[in-house]
């Protein structure tokens, strides 16, 4: 298993969609790729601005953000289904969820949370990735999150972990390089340690998102704008192996689409690709 | 040779799964119900995730309820945190309507007519899923509205009809 690498496709710079930005999406003449909130799409009724996405030959990947995948119940048919549904209904090159919990003793956190890296929870993770992998069409990517706490008594460090939980699985890597600066920051630590221990040729493609600081720690809201830090990340990324794809979430407190242009550049500039805007 | 259990029999020890399925429960419920953050856990960066959580919730309700927030305006993500603390989410629906609920007496009109209109097609239930209503009047501002098989009119009398 620890053979898989990431198919080498060339998918640039992109922006998640949205439907109060699928005008700005759909008019932005180089976009190569695309994801979607696989929980926002309605199977039997798609928006038709994603189809005519898809039909124009722009790469949709569905992304899942109530799997909880790390979360101690085994995931549950009908949302590795639903995921699956998406993934051939928009003819997905793969589809994405968390490593995360959302919900515990039918109580739903409203996000996403931390899985203790322990043993105990890596072999829970595993399972369900393993779970998950077997019901798709296409290949599954996780994602690491941004957290504002962590667990208290763990068996690795999160670099071990991930590279672990990679091991043990088919799965690709979603590297959020905004979630990396996030911990990093709110745990004093140096982001590059991160990216210089985890296996980037598994990485599937990669986000960027903005957030700000609120209490003394840093948020990685998705409503404000890519720090220039998070854009420098990007470069030290590209500078150690060229992600597949780079994707811009932005979730809402939507700027005009000039500054929202402007920021896709940025991302562009930071990697060394072409302009999509 | 045989050995006598003590009564009562000891319960079996939790399976690594049923205790990481507690644990999580615990953070859980220290995030989203008011409950103690678990042993070990930084109490501060607990409520602040906690806080964060709100406010994510109060941009979904804004979302679903988008008359009800305007009308707190920029204190709508305090005013929905301050009400929704400690109570799990029913989803963005129905905690939404909930607050509405809470604040009948003092919605302006957008939002009163907003809840009216909600309330025209749908009986709340404090501890389920609500209940679809075959017919309904019900008062919203400058006239009532009336829902009868799914259909619902908003009847505005001129105002010297206006009932007393």
């Amino acid at each position: 298993m620890s053979g898989v690498v990431a198919p080498p496709v060339d998918l640039g710079v992109g922006i998640g969609w949205r439907p109060d930005i699928a005008g700005f999406v759909a008019g932005l003449p180089g976009l190569r790729f695309t994801e979607v909130i696989a929980e926002s799409v309605h199977a039997a009724h798609p928006a038709d601005e994603l189809l005519a996405l898809r039909d124009r030959g722009t790469r949709i990947i569905p992304h899942g953000v109530r799997l909880s995948l790390g979360g101690a119940e085994p995931v549950t048919v009908d949302r590795v289904s639903h995921l699956a549904e998406c993934a051939e209904l928009l003819d997905a090159p793969l589809v994405s969820e968390h490593i995360a919990f959302v919900r515990a003793g039918g109580i739903e956190a409203g996000h996403l949370l931390p899985v203790p890296r322990t043993r105990a929870a890596l072999d829970v993770l595993t399972d369900n990735i393993r779970r998950t992998c077997a019901e798709l069409p296409v290949p599954l990517a996780v994602e690491p999150i941004a957290t504002l706490f962590d667990w208290p008594d763990q068996d690795y460090d999160e670099a071990g972990f991930l590279t672990e939980v990679l091991a043990r699985t088919d799965a690709l890597l979603l590297l959020d390089v905004a979630n990396v600066y996030a911990n990093a920051r709110n745990r004093g630590e140096d982001p590059l340690d991160l990216l210089d221990s985890l296996p980037l040729e598994r990485v599937a493609y990669v986000h960027v998102a903005g957030g700000s600081e609120r209490d003394g720690l840093y948020h990685d809201t998705h409503t404000d704008p890519v720090p220039n830090e998070v854009l420098a990340l990007v470069s030290e990324l590209c500078a150690r192996r060229d992600p597949p794809g780079l994707l811009l979430e932005r979730d809402g407190r939507y700027p005009p689409a000039g500054e929202l242009r402007a920021e896709l550049d940025a991302i562009a500039d930071a990697a060394g690709l072409p302009h999509v805007t | 040779m045989t050995v006598t259990t003590p009564d009562p029999v000891p319960d079996p020890p939790l399976t690594a799964r049923e205790e990481l399925a507690a644990a999580q429960e615990r953070l859980v419920r220290a995030l989203v119900a008011g409950d103690e953050p678990p042993p070990g856990f930084d109490p501060a960066r607990i409520a602040v995730a906690a806080r964060a959580l709100l406010n994510k919730r109060a941009g979904e309700v804004a979302r679903a309820w988008p008359r009800l927030a305007a009308a707190h305006g920029a204190r709508w993500p305090a005013a929905f945190a301050d009400w929704a603390a400690g109570t799990p989410s029913r989803g963005a629906w129905l905690d939404g309507w909930g607050f509405a609920r809470s604040r009948r007496a003092h919605l302006p009109p957008a939002a009163a007519a907003e809840l009216a209109g909600c309330e025209a097609h749908w009986s709340y239930r404090p501890d389920g899923p609500p209940r679809r209503r075959r017919v309904a009047v019900g008062r919203l501002p400058g006239g009532v509205i009336v829902q009868v098989l799914g259909r619902a009119v908003v009847v505005r009398p001129r105002r010297s009809q206006l009932p007393r």
